[in-house]
């Protein structure tokens, strides 16, 4: 709790600051932003990548985004949409002026045509095309969609910065994959040298929503001239390069570089908490499709060695079951009694006698991609043999865990994470088909009801029940929470620490 | 000469469509989906299936191994599946930070490998051999990575001299590109050194015992002469095999070296190429690497016979 308020009020104060100075720097500079790597492509339609969601946020803009509390707010949009009685008809009035990179205005003819281009290629959008009846234009600056049946994260949906629903020229929206990068966002792309940089320049003819910033919304202000991210694959190299002054922001450090980046070259940026690590387990056949067998790892795990293990301090992690944390409006506890810090060893080895155990060994398929996972993988193994399993460790690289998991006789348990997603239907273990393929006549009951809901204070309550489902079937178990790790010029005023981290209303102050 | 000279160039062609045949054979056996790094970790597997239709990947390995090489005959090495560009172009790209890096870094190890290699030769068992065989030792054992990123805290980090990473960015001259080939050059320079010091000792052993060079100094000639003119120039054919193979192994073997000071040559294309599964960039690179190896060795053969006449194949 503490640590979340005080990241709260760091932003907020943050945030304030931010736009109070703001308003006092003159426009210009370049500055380098080191990511984690190449993108794999540059239309966010296309991806669910968070680094392509980081660089394209600054070239494409979507209709909603979300604001500091994570609320849904209006970007292309005039403003937030007007919902019919029955939660079926979403009429959304859109901003005029509004200019493409091209120069072109965007109407509601380009919205009508990208949501249709979203439906069709994207992820998410694939998902709700099943849910939308149509989406018209009754006039060039208003956009009705018509459900099937009332579907209440469709405006979180339309906010995403990845598998997004961007809005770009209705000539654009036949082009699979994407070939011209043309947005309504405050930065255009100016060169792509893949491996080299991504250069983005002011887009002069931008029309920044008035008043203040607030989160990805509100107003955003151009101050820099050019924003280039350059992929910078080791983490060491981002390290260096942040405390030499090469990088005036070094995305996703491991946090055993607090120290190193602390040292007044450079200055460690910590989102606290920033996501939370899970072990999915495969209920759809093999050893962990039998409940009892899940809830007796659930039972041996000990989180807490597990969060130490990954994250060294406990400056970067805590011991939290609910899946959103303290000061989150989604934030229950409801279900969560199974969660135990150090775990019970004694309640699982009754488990697995009671589940007829007959030594089969548990297959834990994870990479080194992301060594914190690796970490964990390597304390449950000894908490989980304590308990009186075998266990396999299958470590791969990505792209083979990314295949493999996709095939249920190749493991009982995957390793994963995910940030605190502003609407909890985003999350992977609420569909029915994403590795795990959890499916239960209580879940379908609690998400129904869930998706359903328009009301947001009944959906929270709603969600409880959700979390309680997830605990009591146990599709996977939550290790704990933890914080992400940045660097950050000290001359680089006016951001806000985010997930995923943007740069307009960033400038250089004066040394 | 011309007949060895052909044999070798069929036994190039034999290596090269081996080469194709297994680098095919090994991407394609390695699990793994560009589709599924693509779309992300959110992506479901009716999308990832999809992906693989409009990219093509369903094809049978056979149809997909002759369109391959159709391709090969006609120059044409593919698309970048993740670059939205030709391999052939993505490959010339990273050629010219390749080409400089591998340049420099020879200099740099030939340089200091030469004079070091023929001095400890010549002064066998002094303090100077010792102290060079030592360090040779160690630099043959150092990671490239960790004197790469010790380079970079101090010449980048402490003194400033260099962006700590990368090629320069938009619009940067020839000049600022080759400054930030400074560091790599001097971590693969180093660590190659060792290895053409060793040979260039050993060599000029071999043949500073021999009766030519003791003629040589009969015959009053100047040391610098026999050493420089006699010893070293019949010394010079395996100090040659091992410049060149360095080489090559430098134009493909730098991966570590470029991943870490983040330079957009062959070796970090490859590795990138590699986990994301970018098939048609993992054949082309391999191809054009390998290709490099027997070119360089059909140079130093061909240049064996020059210095050698008595050689034959």
């Amino acid at each position: 709790m503490k640590h979340f308020v005080l990241a709260m009020a760091t932003s907020f104060v943050a945030l304030c600051s931010a736009n109070s100075l703001a308003f006092a720097q003159a426009a210009g500079g370049v500055i380098d932003v080191a990511t984690i790597g190449e993108p794999p492509t540059l239309d966010p339609m296309a991806s669910t990548a968070d680094l392509v969601g980081i660089i394209t946020q600054h070239i494409y803009e979507t209709l909603y985004t979300f604001d500091a509390d994570w609320g849904p707010t209006p970007l292309l949009a005039a403003a937030l949409p007007t919902i019919s009685a029955d939660g079926l008809t979403y009429t959304i009035p859109l901003r005029t002026g509004i200019k493409f990179h091209d120069g072109s205005d965007m109407t509601s003819a380009d919205v009508v045509a990208s949501l249709d281009r979203w439906t069709r290629l994207a992820s998410r959008g694939k998902q709700t095309s099943e849910i939308i009846a149509s989406v018209e234009a009754p006039d060039d600056a208003t956009v009705v969609i018509t459900l099937k049946k009332p579907y209440a994260p469709l405006v979180a949906l339309l906010s995403l910065n990845n598998s997004a629903a961007i809005v770009i020229p209705e000539e654009n929206a036949a082009q699979d994959p994407l070939e011209a990068f043309i947005g309504t966002g405050p930065y255009m792309l100016k060169e792509r040298m893949p491996d080299q940089y991504i250069q983005l320049a002011r887009f002069d003819g931008y029309v920044p929503l008035e008043g203040e910033a607030n989160g990805y919304g509100g107003a955003r202000h151009q101050y820099l001239d050019e924003i280039r991210f350059v992929p910078v694959p080791d983490p060491n190299t981002r390290i260096e390069g942040a405390v030499s002054g090469q990088f005036a922001y070094a995305d996703a450090l491991p946090v055993e570089a607090f120290e190193r980046i602390s040292g007044g070259a450079t200055e460690p940026v910590v989102l606290k908490p920033f996501g939370w690590p899970a072990f999915i387990f495969n209920t759809k056949e093999g050893l962990s499709s039998d409940i009892r067998i899940r809830k007796a790892v659930q039972a041996a795990l000990a989180p807490e060695d597990m969060m130490l293990a990954a994250y060294g301090s406990e400056e970067f992690f805590s011991i939290d079951g609910a899946f959103y944390p303290e000061g989150n409006t989604w934030h229950t506890e409801k279900g969560t009694e199974p969660y135990k810090p150090l775990g019970d060893t004694e309640a699982a080895k009754a488990l697995l006698a009671e589940a007829g155990y007959d030594g089969t060994p548990l297959r834990i398929l994870t990479s080194r991609q992301y060594e914190f996972h690796y970490k964990m993988a390597q304390v449950a193994q000894a908490y989980l043999e304590a308990a009186g399993f075998k266990v396999q460790m299958d470590v791969v690289e990505w792209a083979t865990l990314t295949t493999n998991r996709a095939d249920p006789a190749l493991w009982d348990v995957y390793i994963s994470h995910s940030p605190f997603l502003s609407e909890p239907a985003l999350m992977g273990v609420m569909n029915d088909t994403s590795p795990g393929w959890w499916v239960s006549d209580a879940k379908h009951a609690a998400v129904d009801a869930f998706n359903a809901e328009v009301d947001p204070a009944k959906r929270v309550a709603l969600f409880a029940d959700v979390q309680k489902v997830i605990y009591d079937e146990v599709p996977l178990f939550k290790v704990g929470n933890f914080n992400a790790l940045a660097a950050q010029a000290p001359n680089l005023d006016g951001m806000v620490p985010a997930p995923w981290p943007y740069f307009w209303n960033a400038y250089l102050a004066a040394e | 000469m011309v007949r060895s000279a052909l044999n070798r160039m069929f036994g190039m062609l034999v290596v090269m469509a081996l080469v194709v045949t297994i680098v095919f054979v090994i991407v394609r056996v390695t699990p793994g989906d560009p589709a599924a790094v693509m779309l992300g970790p959110d992506a479901t597997a009716a999308d990832i299936a999809s992906l693989r239709q409009r990219l093509g990947l369903n094809a049978s390995i056979p149809e997909q191994f002759v369109s391959y090489v159709w391709g090969i005959v006609r120059g044409d090495f593919g698309q970048s599946i993740f670059l939205g560009q030709p391999v052939t172009q993505a490959l010339l790209q990273r050629a010219e930070p390749t080409f400089f890096l591998t340049v420099f870094s020879l200099s740099i190890a030939t340089l200091i490998a030469l004079p070091v290699g023929i001095l400890s030769a010549y002064w066998r068992g002094s303090v100077f051999d010792q102290a060079a065989t030592a360090l040779a030792m160690l630099a043959a054992s150092i990671p490239s990575f960790w004197l790469g990123l010790i380079f970079m805290q101090f010449f980048a980090v402490k003194l400033g001299w260099f962006d700590s990473s990368g090629y320069g960015g938009p619009g940067a001259s020839f000049g600022e590109r080759l400054h930030h080939l400074v560091l790599p050059a001097a971590t693969l320079g180093l660590i190659s050194s060792a290895l053409i010091t060793r040979f260039t000792r050993a060599s000029m052993l071999d043949v500073l015992n021999d009766d030519y060079v003791r003629t040589a100094r009969s015959k009053g000639m100047s040391e610098w002469r026999v050493v420089g003119r006699h010893a070293f120039k019949n010394a010079l054919i395996p100090i040659m095999t091992v410049i060149g193979l360095t080489a090559a192994l430098l134009v493909s073997g730098a991966i570590v070296t470029e991943t870490v000071f983040g330079l957009p040559g062959i070796g970090n294309l490859i590795v990138s190429a590699v986990l994301r599964r970018d098939y048609p960039v993992i054949q082309g690179a391999l191809l054009v690497v390998a290709g490099l190896y027997v070119l360089v060795n059909f140079a130093i053969d061909m240049l064996y016979l020059i210095i050698d006449p008595r050689v034959r194949y």
